[in-house]
């Protein structure tokens, strides 16, 4: 069961990781002729300094979030979807093309109507590589990673072809979309009142994986597979599901960078935001609580790192090698741990005998 | 330091090892002669494996010290001991199966051409060398996979004999050979201990075995080391109730009542292997309630097989099984268990439990539908199914730090007693189980047997597969025996001894019985 027991040794490791990488980071801007001081005094003040900057870190940290839980769902139940970028795009090209084909209806027919849309497209497209796994015992992760340049071409195609047009240029059968942008929040920030379906999803994912059966037998499906099936558990159908849902929640994602951001659908609505969420979920171990609290982080990393680049010429670049060594350093806990706890045993039986 | 006799090949000093949370080994000293036969037994998780390990050098102890031929060890691989002549035989078999057997014999120290080219022909004369030498038949050129168990396990011996082992751990070797294997086993460790003059130590659950092959016995319990003595000064019972710390009655189990109702009837039942080929092939029986059906058989005699297809885990290629009045082949697992059949697999930590999650996952698993531990099936009730994990816990004397506790960490008693707590309280009417005891220690499996006959009992109608003879007349009422898939003896309890049936577990039916 999912309970909030808090993993003590699992938390120290984390922040132990987090201390370590932001050291490195500092020796980094050092090495490159800056005082860390002035780098990471940047990284908060284009964070924190506005209410502007603040709305945007959040509207970044609840992306991460909810593509982390997306691929937290997926694994719990045992599937690896490398596909959510995706699914992300196909999902924010059939909310786009609700908004386009129902242009002259209110928004508070639309935008649920572009929700569903995008739910059932990235759930549908992950539905694929569910199904070849179960039935025919294809890795999906292979067919999700093939799944990926599949769906970002074609959406590639469609900017640059279909929905092109010669007098306005690049994706111009989309601007109508712009009428329907979600509210925002904090006014010139990318936070909209898509703050508040992200909340529900995450609060939902959360509430599920923890709390109930279905969270329960999926955790035993993705721990052990022959024993779900041997206790009678429909694993398949678990199987499948986890990823549908997990598709889903990329797809209401790739929906919310459309409405709530670019007003339009364009070739880049996701800068591979689902690898981002990816690493995320792995180094919070897909527990949902860790990946919503830790979402925040690396929002504020990712968004710093901006702010960083254009206001000191630091390269940004260095939060990608922060992010790197967190991982590092957490995919090697484990050993570590062993390492210190063996160490730290012989040591006190030799203090007990000698 | 000094150590004390200088005949002891092996001699262990105040060894003690600290795992995180778990004292393995306290303080255990004793030495083992050049040219026994050491018997090392005690109940899983006693530390027997773990003392193994540190001469084999896979674990280093926290404090203590290790002598090898009269030299202070420290700090050393498993490439040191097979340096040293120590040869160690794992419980789970460490060959490559797609080797043939002669490539498993020779690697790590292959022979070679012109200093880097494997020497084929080389390695089968070498392998057919060692074959001649020690009298364990197998042959160099099939590939391991292919092999049985038997088999695997002469070619793990060879292995360590190739390398030049004089002393040679063997880690429950009898755990997967048939009574015959057995003896062929045990015939061959006393002519190498004899004529070549090798030391072996044995670990072992089974008593019987340490009466029939060792010099001396030595007795763990709880990490420490209970007491070592001359086996012709120890009976069984004196053996088993050092290891358990109490008396153990592994006597006469009470079986009341007679047969009832008919609960599952298989009808001339054929079942497919992995690969395809047949199996289990027009097989027929009945249970009862209050009866149990054993199934002696040699491993790979389709009781696996049948076992699955009954629980439908593996299709049915023709025939029936009858659930009650129900026919499984319509059904699919989650079915057959809702019909009233729980299960018992033979490969519990593949199958039986899901390791990386807690005892408590692991106990309601399956039920967690049921309105007592959620709402609507779908929020659960963490304190109902806490409670009702406690309850297991302690009736199935599950030893472990709690019901958070993972599966995993558990010893094989301890994760096959969760096993059982969660199949015996579905309170099916019938039950399916296969190996109960396999690697499990006497005490568990006085109380796993206990549970199983109270089931009986209480009316429920059991199929018994196991390996393991004595385990199979102790408990059955009626007994069937298993050659190819086919039912080659069927024979009430006590109608037969456990010799006279090995003829039909290898399909050798005595002249005049039938045909």
């Amino acid at each position: 069961m999912n309970k909030l027991k808090v993993n003590y040794s699992y938390m120290i490791s984390l922040t132990l990781s987090i201390v370590i990488a932001l050291l490195i980071g500092a020796i980094l801007i050092i090495a490159t002729g800056h005082s860390p001081s002035e780098g990471y005094g940047a990284m908060l003040e284009g964070v924190f300094g506005n209410s502007r900057v603040l709305g945007n870190t959040i509207a970044k940290s609840l992306n991460l979030c909810l593509t982390a839980l997306a691929m937290a769902v997926a694994a719990k139940a045992g599937m690896f979807n490398v596909g959510g970028e995706g699914q992300l795009y196909l999902g924010g090209l059939a909310a786009t093309m609700v908004g386009v084909v129902f242009q002259d209806l209110s928004p508070v027919v639309v935008i649920p109507c572009a929700l569903i849309a995008a739910t059932v497209v990235g759930g549908a497209f992950a539905w694929i590589p569910a199904w070849l796994r179960v039935r025919l015992n294809i890795s999906e992760v292979i067919t999700t990673i093939m799944l990926n340049s599949a769906a970002i071409f074609f959406c590639k195609y469609l900017v640059n072809g279909p929905l092109k047009s010669t007098e306005k240029g690049v994706v111009a059968a989309t601007e109508n979309v712009y009428a329907f942008k979600m509210a925002q929040l904090i006014p010139a920030s990318n936070l909209t009142t898509a703050l508040f379906y992200s909340a529900a999803i995450a609060l939902c994912v959360w509430y599920v994986m923890g709390k109930t059966t279905i969270g329960l037998e999926m955790k035993v499906t993705g721990e052990n597979p022959r024993f779900s099936g041997f206790v009678g558990l429909e694993k398949d159908k678990m199987m499948i599901w986890s990823m549908i849902a997990s598709g889903a929640i990329c797809g209401i994602v790739g929906m919310m960078e459309v409405y709530g951001i670019h007003g339009r659908f364009t070739e880049n609505i996701s800068n591979e935001f689902y690898f981002d969420g990816m690493l995320l979920a792995m180094i919070m171990n897909y527990n949902p609580f860790g990946i919503i609290a830790m979402s925040f982080f690396f929002g504020i990393l990712k968004i710093g790192a901006y702010a960083m680049e254009l206001s000191t010429g630091i390269s940004g670049e260095i939060s990608q090698i922060i992010f790197a060594i967190i991982i590092f350093l957490m995919a090697a806990q484990s050993g570590f741990k062993q390492y210190f706890s063996k160490k730290f045993i012989k040591l006190k039986g030799e203090q007990q005998n000698g | 330091m000094k150590i004390d006799n200088i005949d002891n090949i092996v001699e262990f000093k105040n060894v003690s090892m600290q795992f995180p949370g778990v004292l393995a080994n306290d303080n255990v000293s004793f030495g083992i002669k050049s040219g026994e036969i050491f018997a090392l037994v005690g109940e899983n998780g006693a530390g027997k494996s773990t003392l193994m390990n540190i001469l084999y050098g896979i674990n280093n102890p926290t404090s203590g010290e290790v002598y090898i031929k009269g030299k202070k060890v420290e700090n050393f691989s498993p490439t040191e001991a097979i340096e040293n002549g120590i040869g160690m035989v794992h419980q789970h078999f460490m060959l490559v199966p797609s080797f043939t057997v002669a490539e498993n014999i020779v690697l790590s120290k292959e022979p070679r051409k012109a200093g880097f080219i494997y020497n084929k022909s080389k390695a089968i004369e070498v392998a057919e060398n060692l074959v001649e030498e020690y009298g364990l038949k197998v042959n160099p050129r099939d590939i391991v996979s292919e092999t049985s168990v038997g088999i695997q396990q002469r070619v793990e011996i060879l292995k360590t004999l190739y390398r030049g082992a004089d002393v040679l751990i063997l880690d429950e070797p009898t755990a997967v050979l048939t009574p015959s294997e057995t003896k062929e086993l045990f015939a061959v460790i006393k002519r190498v201990v004899k004529e070549l003059g090798m030391t072996v130590i044995i670990i072992t659950h089974k008593l019987y075995e340490v009466m029939a092959i060792s010099d001396r016995v030595g007795v763990m319990r709880q990490g420490k080391l209970v007491g070592v003595s001359e086996t012709k000064d120890v009976d069984e019972k004196k053996l088993a109730s050092m290891m358990v710390g109490r008396e153990v009655l592994l006597e006469k189990l009470e079986k009341t009542g007679s047969p009832g109702k008919l609960k599952i009837k298989v009808d001339n039942l054929y079942v497919a292997d992995n690969r395809g080929l047949p199996s289990v092939n027009g097989v027929n029986f009945e249970i009862r309630e209050g009866e149990i059906l054993g199934i002696a058989a040699i491993e790979g005699n389709g009781q696996s097989e049948l076992v699955e297809a009954i629980t439908g885990l593996r299709h049915i290629e023709s025939g029936h099984v009858y659930i009650e009045d129900k026919d499984a082949k319509e059904l699919n697992a989650r079915q057959i268990r809702n019909a009233g059949v729980a299960h018992i697999p033979e490969d519990r930590i593949s199958t039986g439990v899901s390791g990386p999650s807690s005892i408590l996952e692991n106990l309601i698993i399956g039920k967690e539908r049921r309105s007592q531990f959620s709402v609507k099936g779908i929020h659960l009730r963490q304190s109902s199914i806490r409670r009702y994990a406690d309850d297991l816990f302690k009736k199935f004397d599950i030893r472990g730090a709690g019901v958070d506790t993972r599966v995993e960490s558990l010893s094989g008693g301890n994760m096959q007693k969760v096993v059982v707590a969660r199949e015996f309280s579905y309170d099916t009417p019938i039950l399916i189980i296969a190996q109960p005891t396999r690697g499990v220690d006497i005490g568990a499996m006085e109380f796993i047997h206990d549970k199983i006959v109270e089931k009986r009992n209480n009316g429920a109608a059991i199929l018994l597969v196991s390996a393991d003879l004595d385990e199979v007349f102790r408990l059955s009422d009626r007994i069937i025996t298993l050659y190819e898939g086919k039912i080659t003896g069927e024979f009430k309890s006590g109608e037969i001894s456990k010799m006279d049936i090995g003829y039909y577990m290898t399909g050798d039916r005595r002249e005049g019985t039938d045909e």
